[in-house]
Parts: C-alpha cells; sequence; structure tokens
C-alpha cells in the first residue's frame, strides 16, 4: 500500500499530507495533531463508539469521530473549537455517569485513559445523574477479572481477542446500556474458550479487565520499563517489564497488535511472580545426609575435587552434564565449554537433547538431507497460510503465540486447520478435520496423505515412500473417508504449512519426522513450509551450538552428573534418568525441586529477569533478553559460577 | 475587609477530607487570619449562621444530611465541596448497586461482628436513602475539589483562589480521583 496517493487536507487552519485511505484522525496523529481518543486503539479495526475524537469536518452537517472518516483531498477540518471541546467534556460525563466509575479502590487508577481523559477536561463533578447500576464482576479466571463496573464499551478487548488473538472469546451481549462484554455465550471467563492471553487486559483503557498477578503491585508511572525479550518458549516474543523497587509490577507485550507483541499467559502472567521456594545459598550435603548451606569456596572446591577424583580414576567419560534450554546462549556456550574443554567429556547434553536427536535425524533421513533446520519457516508463514497441518503439537498449550497465529489466520482468512495427533488434543476440537490415528501409525497415514495428494497433483515425489488408503485406513484406525478429506484439503491449498511438536519429536522416531517431512514436501507449492516446536526458550540456541550430544548419555551411565538446569520447570517428565544413578550429583538451579533434593551439592542460579543474554527463537532469529532485576544477594551469575569452577579444576 | 465568614459540614464522608484541611501546614495560619470558622469540626458550634461560603465533605447518604446540604446552601453564598464522595459519591455510593433494605441487613444483622443484632428503628435517628448521592444531585454546587482525600494543595489552591474572589477549577494536572 506503499503507492497510495498523496493527499492534502486542510486540519486547523494548516495544510497537513496524508495518503489516501487513511482516517481523519491517523492523518491528524501522522502530523502530530493530537486529538483524545478511547475506544481507538492502533493496529485493530475502528468503530468509533466513544466519540471522543469528535472533529468538525466543512461540509458536514454534523461532528463526526474522526476515527473513522475516510480523508480525502481538500477536506478542511477542525479539531479542537469550543464547541468541540463541551461535547467532549458531555460524553465524559455521560460515560462517567454510565456505570460505577469510581476511581479510590480501582486497581488501573493512575493508568487509566477515561481518568486522564476526564482530568485533561477537568471533569470535577458530572451534571446528568448517576445510575449506580449493579454489575457483576467476573473473577473467575486465574489470572483475569472482568469488572463491568468500569466497563467503558469501547469494544477493544472484543477487537483485540477476535482481530489479534484471533480466539474470539469476548463479544458483546444485549443492546443498549444493558449492553455486556461477555465470554462465549455468557460464560464466565474462567469456563470460557479464553486462554488467559491478557491481550485484552492490556487493550482495556480502564480498570474493566485488569490482572490478578499485577494489580496493586506499583503503577506504570512509578516503574522502570525495561525491554526484554520472553525466554520461555522459542516464540521470542517482545516484553516490556515494568519494574518497582526490584519487583515486577508487570508484563506488557512491548506492541499489543505490533509483530511480536502478544504474549500469553505464561509470559504474561505466571512469570511476574513465583512461589517456588529460591535456592539462595549454595547447599551441600553433609555427613547425616542432610543438605546444608555452604560458602561459595567450599561448593566450589567440592565439586572441583569430586571431578578431579572421578577423572583420575574413572575418566573423563565418567562425568556427564545436563543443561536447560532456558539459559542464554553464553551460559550453554559456558557450559558446553567447561564440560568438553576443562573436564574432557563429550557427554553434554540438554534436558530436552531427545527432541533435538529426532529432529534432526528425522531431517537428514529424508528428502530434505544436508539443510538442517534451515529448511524451516519463519513463525510469520503461519499467518499467510491457508492450509495449516500442525501434527502432534498442541501450539495453544506449548507455545500459544504460535497457536494464536493459526487462529488470527482462520479468523483473518479462514484458513483450514487439520490436525493429526495420535494423544487426545484439545486443538484438535478448533480444527477442521482432526484424525487420531493409533498410536504408532502416524506414518502409515502421512505416506497415505502423500500419496493422494501426488496422485491428485499427477507429481511423481519418488523420495516419498507412500501407503495406500486401504493399508492406512487399517493401521490408523481411521475412516477412509476423513483421509481423502484431508487430502482433498492439503491438495486444493495454496500456501500450506506444517507444525510440528512434542507427539512427534518426544516419540524418539526420527522415521515420523521423515515421513512428515516428505508429506509437506509434496504438498508445498510454494517452497516448502515448516514448523517445528522447539521445547525451549534457547533450544534451538543449544542445538545449533552443538550441545545436544548426537547419540545421547543413555549407555555411558555416568558417575558424576552435572545439571544446569537455573529456573526451568522440574517436571518429572524431563526427569534427568542419569541423575537417578549417578554417584554424585550437582544441581544448580533457582528454585527447590525434586531434583535439588537429591543433589550432592546444589550451586542457587539466577531466574529468567535476573539474566541477560542471547536467545535464539524456534525459527532461528536472534533476540536478547535483559536483566531487569537485581537477583537476590550471594546468587552469581552461571557463567561466573562456571568459570570460577573451571579454574579451580 | 472583614473576615470572610465559612461553615462547613461532614455528611457521610470518613473524616479523610477534613484531615487533609488541616495538612495544609502553615497555610492554616493564613487561612484564620483571612476566614472565621462558623460552624465546623473544630469549634464545635451547631448552628449555620448566614455565611460566605459553605464547605461540605461527604455524600448525601441520609435524610438529616439531605436537610443540612440544603440549610447551608440557603445559608451561604458559595458553596464548595471537598472529596470524592460529595463530587461524585464516591466509596458512600458503593452501596447504591444494592437495594437500602439488603444494605441495612449487611450492616446491622448480617455483620460478621453483631450477635443480635437489630435495624435501628426510632424516630429520633435520621433514615438512610435509598442512594446515596453527590451533593450536585440535592443542591447546587460552585466548586468542585475532588480527590480522595483532596490533596492539601489542592485545598490551598481552591480556598486561596475562593479568598481572591475567583471561583476555582483545578488545572488537569492536579486534578486526582484517588
Amino acid at each position: 500500500m506503499s503507492d497510495r496517493k498523496e493527499i492534502t487536507l486542510t486540519i486547523n487552519g494548516k495544510q497537513v499530507e496524508g495518503k489516501d485511505g487513511d482516517t481523519v484522525l491517523e492523518v491528524c496523529r501522522a502530523n502530530e495533531i493530537y486529538v483524545p481518543t478511547l475506544c481507538f486503539l492502533e493496529g485493530l479495526s475502528t468503530v468509533g463508539s466513544c466519540r471522543l475524537c469528535v472533529v468538525e469536518i466543512d461540509g458536514e452537517r454534523r461532528i463526526n469521530p474522526s476515527c473513522t472518516y475516510p480523508a480525502r483531498d481538500g477536506l478542511v477540518v477542525k479539531t479542537h473549537t469550543p464547541n468541540l471541546e463541551k461535547y467532549r467534556r458531555l460524553i465524559l460525563e455521560l460515560i462517567f455517569t454510565e456505570r460505577n466509575h469510581f476511581c479510590f479502590f480501582c486497581a488501573a487508577s493512575g493508568d487509566c485513559e477515561l481518568q486522564s481523559q476526564a482530568y485533561r477536561y477537568q471533569m470535577d463533578h458530572a451534571r446528568y445523574p448517576y445510575t449506580f447500576p449493579a454489575l457483576p464482576t467476573d473473577t473467575l479466571n486465574d489470572f483475569l477479572v472482568i469488572d463491568h463496573n468500569r466497563c467503558i464499551l469501547c469494544g477493544r478487548c472484543v477487537r483485540v481477542c477476535g482481530e489479534v488473538v484471533g480466539n474470539h472469546t469476548l463479544d458483546f451481549s444485549r443492546r443498549g446500556w444493558r449492553t455486556l462484554v461477555v465470554a462465549d455465550l455468557n460464560q464466565s471467563l474462567g469456563q470460557s474458550s479464553c486462554i488467559s492471553c491478557g491481550a485484552c487486559q492490556q487493550a482495556c483503557p480502564t480498570g474493566a479487565i485488569f490482572s490478578k498477578v499485577s494489580a496493586y503491585r506499583g503503577r506504570p508511572t512509578e516503574s522502570e520499563v525495561i525491554q526484554s525479550l520472553c525466554s520461555l518458549c522459542g516464540v521470542g516474543c517482545e516484553i516490556k517489564v515494568l519494574v518497582k523497587n526490584n519487583n515486577i509490577v508487570r508484563i506488557d507485550g512491548s506492541q499489543l497488535t505490533g509483530p511480536k507483541g502478544q504474549l500469553c499467559d505464561k509470559g504474561r502472567f505466571k512469570q511476574v511472580y513465583n512461589e517456588t521456594p529460591r535456592i539462595t545459598k549454595p547447599l551441600v550435603r553433609n555427613k547425616k545426609g542432610d543438605l546444608e548451606p555452604a560458602s561459595w569456596e567450599d561448593a566450589w572446591k567440592l565439586v572441583a575435587d569430586k571431578i578431579n577424583d572421578y577423572k583420575g580414576r574413572q575418566g573423563a567419560a565418567s562425568i556427564a552434564g545436563f543443561v536447560s534450554s532456558l539459559c542464554p546462549t553464553e551460559t550453554l556456550d559456558a557450559f558446553a565449554k567447561l564440560m568438553r574443554n576443562n573436564i574432557g567429556t563429550s557427554y553434554v547434553d540438554t534436558l530436552d537433547g531427545s527432541s533435538y536427536r529426532a529432529l534432526t535425524k528425522g531431517i537428514s533421513t529424508s528428502s530434505q538431507d544436508g539443510k538442517g533446520l534451515a529448511i524451516e519457516s519463519p513463525l510469520e508463514a503461519i499467518l499467510d497460510s491457508d492450509c495449516v497441518l500442525v501434527v502432534g503439537s498442541n501450539p495453544l498449550e506449548s507455545h500459544p503465540v504460535a497457536g494464536c497465529y493459526v487462529l488470527r489466520a482462520r479468523a483473518r482468512h479462514k484458513a483450514k486447520l487439520i490436525v493429526i495427533d495420535s494423544r487426545p488434543n484439545t486443538f484438535g476440537f478448533r480444527a477442521d478435520i482432526y484424525l487420531r490415528p493409533k498410536d504408532g501409525s502416524e506414518d502409515t497415514l502421512f505416506g497415505a496423505l502423500g500419496g493422494l495428494v501426488a496422485k491428485k497433483a499427477k507429481s511423481a515425489e519418488k523420495q516419498m515412500r507412500f501407503s495406500s488408503l486401504a493399508k492406512a485406513a487399517q493401521a490408523t484406525g481411521l475412516d477412509k473417508a476423513a483421509i481423502q478429506e484431508a487430502a482433498a484439503m492439503l491438495s486444493s491449498a495454496k500456501k500450506p504449512v506444517v507444525i510440528y511438536g512434542e507427539g512427534i519429536l518426544n516419540t524418539n522416531n526420527p522415521k515420523l519426522v521423515a515421513r512428515l517431512l516428505d508429506l509437506a514436501k509434496v504438498v508445498s507449492r510454494d517452497g516448502l513450509k515448516v514448523v517445528s516446536m522447539k521445547p525451549r526458550g534457547n533450544s534451538r540456541g543449544a542445538w545449533e551450538l552443538g550441545i545436544a550430544n548426537q547419540n545421547g548419555i543413555a549407555k555411558a551411565k555416568p558417575k558424576l552428573v552435572y545439571v544446569l538446569m537455573s529456573d526451568d520447570a522440574f517436571e518429572m517428565g524431563d526427569w534427568v534418568p542419569q541423575a537417578d544413578q549417578a554417584e554424585f550429583l550437582v544441581v544448580q538451579a533457582s528454585y527447590s525441586s525434586p531434583l535439588t533434593d537429591c543433589a550432592d551439592v546444589v550451586l542457587p542460579s539466577p531466574i529468567w529477569a535476573e539474566r541477560k543474554g542471547k536467545y535464539v527463537s524456534l525459527d532461528g532469529k536472534v533476540g536478547h533478553s535483559q536483566k531487569v532485576l537485581e537477583p537476590p544477594s550471594g546468587i552469581k551469575d552461571d557463567t561466573e559460577i562456571i568459570s570460577k569452577l573451571a579454574k579451580k579444576l | 475587609m472583614g473576615k470572610v465568614k465559612l461553615a462547613t459540614s461532614w455528611l457521610d464522608a470518613c473524616a479523610g477530607c477534613e484531615m487533609s484541611l488541616l495538612d495544609v501546614d502553615e497555610f492554616i495560619i493564613d487561612l484564620a487570619q483571612a476566614v472565621e470558622f462558623t460552624r465546623s469540626p473544630i469549634t464545635d458550634i451547631k448552628e449555620f449562621p448566614e455565611v460566605d461560603v459553605g464547605l461540605i465533605t461527604g455524600a448525601i447518604g441520609m435524610d438529616e444530611q439531605e436537610e443540612e446540604a440544603k440549610e447551608l446552601r440557603a445559608k451561604c453564598k458559595i458553596l464548595i465541596v471537598l472529596g470524592d464522595c460529595a463530587c461524585f459519591g464516591g466509596i458512600c455510593a458503593m452501596r447504591n448497586a444494592f437495594p437500602k433494605e439488603e444494605v441495612l441487613r449487611r450492616a446491622y444483622i448480617e455483620c460478621e461482628s453483631v450477635k443480635d443484632g437489630k435495624i435501628p428503628s426510632s424516630p429520633e435517628i435520621p433514615v438512610l436513602l435509598e442512594k446515596a448521592l453527590p451533593v450536585n444531585a440535592v443542591v447546587k454546587v460552585d466548586c468542585f475539589v475532588p480527590g480522595c482525600p483532596p490533596r492539601a494543595g489542592d485545598i490551598k489552591y481552591a480556598l486561596s483562589e475562593l479568598l481572591q474572589g475567583r471561583i476555582p477549577v483545578l488545572p488537569s494536572e492536579m486534578m486526582r480521583f484517588d
């Protein structure tokens, strides 16, 4: 749209330039003419519901909202006549008297667009009778509260939920002054299809939708705002962290409607604070078998002595290291060097190394050999796609923002969605076709789909081992018609994208990845579009560094195991089996967990907010996270812990 | 010129506004020189004389308060209201979402600290209005100073302006609703 025609308008007696297709408000903003708004939010559609942005336009009988009025050449506009200011004040008074806008106990006071407009228009009283309606408050969601008393019905939450998140949980019910924002068919938010991403809360101009974890923790005006990167899942969302007195007040998306500005429940809410007990001092197991606090020097010396001891008696191969790929590249690199160079063992792995092995072996045995992770597409390819095939993944659970990209493609241009997963997968209920093949029969299904698509396209993909429909139907237990329907959908797609995740990567079966990539190749018209949902924030960074051991360490049975898990959440599924068998276990972690409980030495590690570093997103983009909090005293950076230890070896 | 006569009335409010008035520091001396406090919580005078300025804090929550506001309005030339309760209904208006009977039952019978409670019904005590209202819903108000409570500086600004013969409207940068 860069070749749009230039137009000239007269605003407040001044000639200003705009582009054909702009609204009057957009021309005003581009020319730094302030027009007050409430329902307008850049990047969303405009509805003109609040009427605060009204302007006078020559030739129009009435005043008009500038946010919906198309600009055209020669338009003469006035934005701040006494008449308009009178109406704006009147509108504010009507909004204030319509519901219960009492600021003194509101979580958003001091951070409220309605309040600041009221201050601007010196609204010290309302000339209309207050209606004092009895309105409900919905508090059942884990993170969000909807307080209808404070709602001005601007619809920013409704639009952001539908247009940006693509979930369309929120909408309006009823009409006129009885209108209420509701979730689904008037469910409470906690029981609705809401994914708790919090976009509505960030979009809300008042305190009508606020976050339970951030309410009353501090005001933005009292907080320092630090731009950083969410390092949880590899989507690489840009975050704005509000910090007051070394506490996180709130986490916002850097630009709600811009690229990488959308967040999920994990990034926005769960990271604000964590009540799991922190490890703040080095702990060493004493003679009685209990962990007791020790000095850094003693802890380092003990670990160094043990490493030297095992290395001397049993060789470096008796030592293995595991690192969480939530750590930034600098830490990963330091850990790998400690293991390889200082200790001399090749047994280094990431906690999600098995995903890596399935992925790389799969790619190398598919027809895409030789390019490694470079065959993958940017996440944004999902947004343009007209047919998304999701295999073994529920992106709304594991990578919610990527899941929202799928929803947005569906909401914006009715993209088709096919979900294939042998496990129960709630994402399937959002799909056009949800196929649940029997466990282990997925490759036959991929083969049958590939065969049907290739037959339709009359292409002769020789690399792929096609399966017959009958055989696939028998192996998978699926209806033939369903498989045919999915194949037809893939055949008619112009820009298909294949997404796969933990259901494929955790099977330790590279063949599945290979067959899926072959299917993707048959389906692709416009170049291969594949995205794999790597488990953690810096998985790709760790794998590119070569940290994930190609063969795994399962057979080696290491005697001394060093686990750098940092603030990774301990899950039984991630249990490092080698840790169980190790004679000596060193765990470097931020939080107390069953793994630290059975360690011989525990070293405290900073959490995400207390470190900075480089991250590589799941689609290979490099980003940097910033340090937003000072760690509790005594906690050192992971790289410092590693380098001090290395010096003692 | 003689002293400006001031009468104050404390209606449905928590005393925060009065505390804020006392919080104006040394301005209270200038104020005392320029203003004669007639009826106020400080002087303990019960009746409203004819005054230049009437000052109300708090919302109108009971019939007695409604009468008092009307009486003061009749006896003052300029009426100024302080605080969110007087300007908008404020904290007192939080009960407006519930019927009056429910509010009384909750306070006098169901409240956790009450044993064998009953709703007072003596003809000697004021009757709760159906809804707590901002003062300008009952009488004409000339000047509003919102805030919960208004900052001492806001009160000082408003009174100084009044003493110099101007009816003030708080500038945007001074306005606070909390």
